[in-house]
C-alpha cells in the first residue's frame, strides 16, 4: 500500500459533461469520476432524461467535456425507454457528426436488475467485464443506476431485522460501486426517489432534508439516513408548483465535497435536457 | 532507545524489527502474549525480552527517588509538565478553536461525527492543510496522513483551501511582521499537496492492514503530525454476520490508533457517520458503531444543523467542558460563522 502523490492526481478531478454548459457550470464541469453522484427527485423531474443524456455525453472527447468512453446503464424500472434513447441518440449524433461511432447506442451497455441482491452480485460481474471485455468500444467510464430506490422500497418489510439487512446492503453495494469507481476512474451516477415529509414542525430527520420542496410539498430523499452516507454528492431535482408558460425544473446541490450550494434551472426538450440562463436579478447568491 | 541495544540474539532482534517494534517503549508497552504471537516465540521468551526492555528505562533515571515502580511509568508531575508543551492544530474557525482549548490536540484521538453534508470532509481537509502552517506562524510545520474510505477527498478542493491558507498567512505576515521583510511566505500550494499522504482504502481489511502499517510509515516520515481517517465507519457498516468479530476488529484498530497518537505525538482525527436509535418509541440521531465504539476516542465532537447554521458540540472530553460553537464552510474553507463574526480568523 503506497501513499498516493496528490500532485500526480490531477489538480482538477476529471468530470463528464451533462451535455449542456449551463448544467455543467452548476456542477463545476460535470459529474466527477471516481465518485458516486446521486440525482434525487420526484417523478417527472427528468432523472432518467439526465441519465440517458449523460450516458451519451460520455462518448465525447475530453476537449468537449466528455471521457471518450462508453457507459453501463443499469435500469431497475421497466420498460426501459428504448425509443427515448434512440431519439436522443439521433439528436446527439446530429450535434456531433465527427464521433468515431456511427451509432451512439452501440456504446451504451444495458442491463436489467430486479432486486438489491442481484445488484450486489452484479458488481463482480461488472468488474470482470471491465477487465476482460473484448468490446471495441472500451473503456467504460460511466455507470448509471436508474433507480436505486426502486430496488429497496418494495422488497423489505418495516421490521428491525429487515431494516438492518437493508442497511447492510446499502453499504455493501456502495462499497462495491466506490471500489469500481476508484479502480477504473468511473463516474457512478444513481437516481433516488423522494418521500413526502408528513408531520407538524421540524422532525429530527429534518436536519437531513434541509427543507427540500417539490411541487409545493416538503419532501426528503428516499432510503433514509444510511443511504445518504453512501453517496459522495447529492443533487436535488424539483418542479415548481405554479406552471409558467415553459415547464422548468430546478437542480440544486444538497451536498458535495467540492461544490457550493448552488442551483440552476433546466427544461426538457425533444433533443434533451438543457439549462436555462437565469436573468440577472434571479441569480442566487452562492451560500456555501 | 533502540532495539539494537538489547542483549538478545540477532534473529530475535530481526524478528522484533520486522514485527514493527523499533523502540524499547514499543516493546515495553506490549503484553507477553501479544509479543509472543507477533515475533513467533514462546511466551516465556517474550516475557524475558519484556524484562530486558523495561530494565534500561529505570536505569536511565539518575535520581533514584523518582524512579517509577514499573518501567515506562510516569509521575503526575511529569505528565503536568508534558501538558504545558501540548500542541494544537487550528481549525481556522476561532469559535471552534476556543471551545477546543486551542484546536485539535496532539497525542489524543478525536472523533467527529455528523449527518451527510455537514462538513466532515471539509474539516478533515482544513486540518490536513493547517497542520503544515510553519512554526513561525504558530503552527506545527508538520505533515498529514489522510485515509479516505468514502472517496470524498477532492484534490481541487484541497487546492482551494490551501491557497486560502497561504493568503491568510501572507496577510498575517503583513499585519504583524512589518519590520521583518524576510518573513515572506515561502509556501506554495503544491508544497501543501506534497505534504499530505493520501491513502484510498476500499475494504475493511485494507483499512486494518493500513493502520497496522502506519507505525513503520510514520517512523520513516517523522514529520507527520496528524492522521485523519475519513470515515472510520463506512466499511464496518457492510454485512457483518459476526457482530462480535466486528467489535473485536474495531477495538483492535482503536487501540492501534491510540498507540500511534501517544508514540509519535500526533493528533488522530476520525470521522463517524450517524444512524437512528430507537428508544422507547422515539427516534433520535446517534453516532454509528454503537456504544462500545464510543469508548475509543478521547474527545468526541458532534456536528449538527441548528436552523440553517452549522454547529459543533463537544459531546465528550476529559479536559474540555461541554460547549457549542457555530462554524461555516466557505470557499476558503472552515471559518467562523458569518452571522456571528465577519472577520476572517488570523492564524
Amino acid at each position: 500500500m503506497r501513499a498516493e502523490n496528490l500532485l500526480q492526481l490531477q489538480h482538477r478531478t476529471q468530470k463528464c459533461t451533462l451535455g449542456c454548459p449551463v448544467l455543467d457550470r452548476c456542477l463545476a464541469g460535470g459529474v466527477p469520476c471516481a465518485s458516486v453522484t446521486e440525482f434525487v427527485g420526484e417523478s417527472g423531474c427528468g432523472k432518467t432524461q439526465l441519465c440517458l443524456q449523460l450516458a451519451l455525453s460520455a462518448q465525447l472527447p475530453p476537449s468537449h467535456g466528455g471521457l471518450s468512453a462508453s457507459s453501463i446503464f443499469i435500469h431497475t424500472e421497466f420498460p426501459f425507454p428504448f425509443r427515448r434513447l434512440r431519439h436522443l441518440s439521433r439528436a446527439f449524433r446530429a450535434s456531433h457528426p465527427d464521433l468515431p461511432c456511427s451509432d451512439p447506442c452501440d456504446r451504451v451497455f444495458l442491463r436489467a436488475v430486479h432486486s438489491a441482491h442481484e445488484l450486489l452480485n452484479l458488481i463482480p460481474t461488472i468488474e470482470t467485464f471491465l477487465l476482460h471485455s473484448k468490446s471495441p468500444w472500451r473503456p467504460v467510464r460511466i455507470i448509471v443506476i436508474d433507480s436505486i430506490a426502486a430496488l429497496f422500497r418494495s422488497d423489505f418489510e418495516n421490521t428491525g431485522s429487515d431494516l438492518r439487512r437493508r442497511s447492510s446492503l446499502f453499504f455493501g453495494i456502495s462499497g462495491g460501486l466506490r471500489q469500481l469507481a476508484k479502480r477504473f476512474g468511473i463516474a457512478v451516477v444513481v437516481t433516488n426517489q423522494v418521500v413526502d415529509l408528513i408531520g407538524d414542525g421540524d422532525v429530527s430527520f429534518g436536519s437531513l432534508g434541509n427543507g427540500l420542496y417539490s411541487s409545493g410539498r416538503r419532501v426528503c430523499p428516499a432510503l433514509g439516513l444510511a443511504w445518504a452516507h453512501c453517496v459522495n454528492s447529492r443533487l436535488f431535482l424539483s418542479k415548481d408548483e405554479d406552471e409558467p408558460p415553459v415547464k422548468t425544473r430546478k437542480m440544486r446541490v444538497v451536498f458535495a465535497p467540492h461544490l457550493p450550494h448552488s442551483s440552476c434551472e433546466y427544461v426538457i426538450k425533444g433533443e434533451g435536457v438543457f439549462g436555462v440562463e437565469m436573468m440577472q436579478h434571479r441569480e442566487e447568491e452562492i451560500n456555501l | 532507545m533502540e532495539v539494537g541495544m538489547l542483549p538478545i540474539s540477532a534473529s530475535k532482534r530481526g524478528k522484533l524489527l520486522a514485527a514493527g517494534y523499533t523502540t524499547l517503549d514499543a516493546i515495553a508497552r506490549a503484553s507477553p502474549t501479544h509479543l509472543a504471537r507477533d515475533i513467533d516465540v514462546s511466551e516465556s521468551e517474550a516475557t524475558e525480552i519484556l524484562n530486558l526492555a523495561s530494565k534500561p528505562s529505570a536505569l536511565e533515571r539518575p535520581n533514584g527517588s523518582h524512579t517509577a515502580v514499573v518501567g515506562g511509568g510516569q509521575t503526575a508531575w511529569d505528565m503536568l509538565n508534558d501538558e504545558k508543551f501540548s500542541s494544537y492544530i487550528t481549525t481556522s474557525c476561532a469559535d471552534l478553536d476556543n471551545i477546543l482549548g486551542g484546536g485539535i490536540k496532539c497525542k489524543e484521538v478525536t472523533e467527529i461525527g455528523g449527518v451527510p453534508g455537514i462538513g466532515k470532509t471539509q474539516i478533515g481537509i482544513q486540518l490536513a492543510v493547517n497542520v503544515q502552517i510553519p512554526q513561525e506562524y504558530g503552527g506545527l510545520g508538520g505533515k498529514a496522513i489522510y485515509i479516505d474510505t468514502e472517496g470524498s477527498f477532492m484534490v481541487e478542493r484541497v487546492l482551494q483551501i490551501a491557497e486560502a491558507c497561504i493568503e491568510d498567512m501572507a496577510e498575517y505576515s503583513r499585519h504583524f511582521h512589518k519590520d521583518f521583510q524576510a518573513c515572506d511566505v515561502k509556501m506554495h500550494p503544491n508544497n501543501i499537496l506534497e505534504n499530505i499522504f493520501y491513502f484510498r482504502v476500499c475494504s475493511y481489511t485494507e483499512q486494518i492492514a493500513l493502520i497496522n502499517y502506519l507505525d513503520k510509515f510514520i517512523t520513516e516520515n517523522k514529520d507527520v503530525k496528524i492522521l485523519i481517517v475519513d470515515s472510520v465507519t463506512f466499511h464496518f457498516r457492510q454485512d457483518f454476520d459476526d457482530m462480535a468479530l466486528r467489535t473485536r476488529l474495531l477495538s483492535e484498530m482503536a487501540l492501534k490508533l491510540m498507540k500511534l497518537a501517544k508514540k509519535f505525538r500526533l493528533a488522530v482525527v476520525m470521522f463517524n457517520q450517524v444512524t437512528t436509535k430507537h428508544i422507547e418509541g422515539s427516534f433520535q440521531l446517534t453516532l454509528a458503531l454503537g456504544d462500545s465504539w464510543s469508548h475509543s476516542c478521547t474527545n468526541r465532537i458532534i456536528l449538527f444543523w441548528n436552523g440553517n447554521e452549522r454547529h459543533a458540540f463537544i459531546d465528550k472530553s476529559p479536559s474540555l467542558k461541554s460547549a457549542s460553537a457555530p462554524y461555516s464552510v466557505t470557499t476558503r474553507g472552515i471559518r467562523n460563522s458569518t452571522s456571528s463574526c465577519k472577520r476572517i480568523k488570523m492564524m
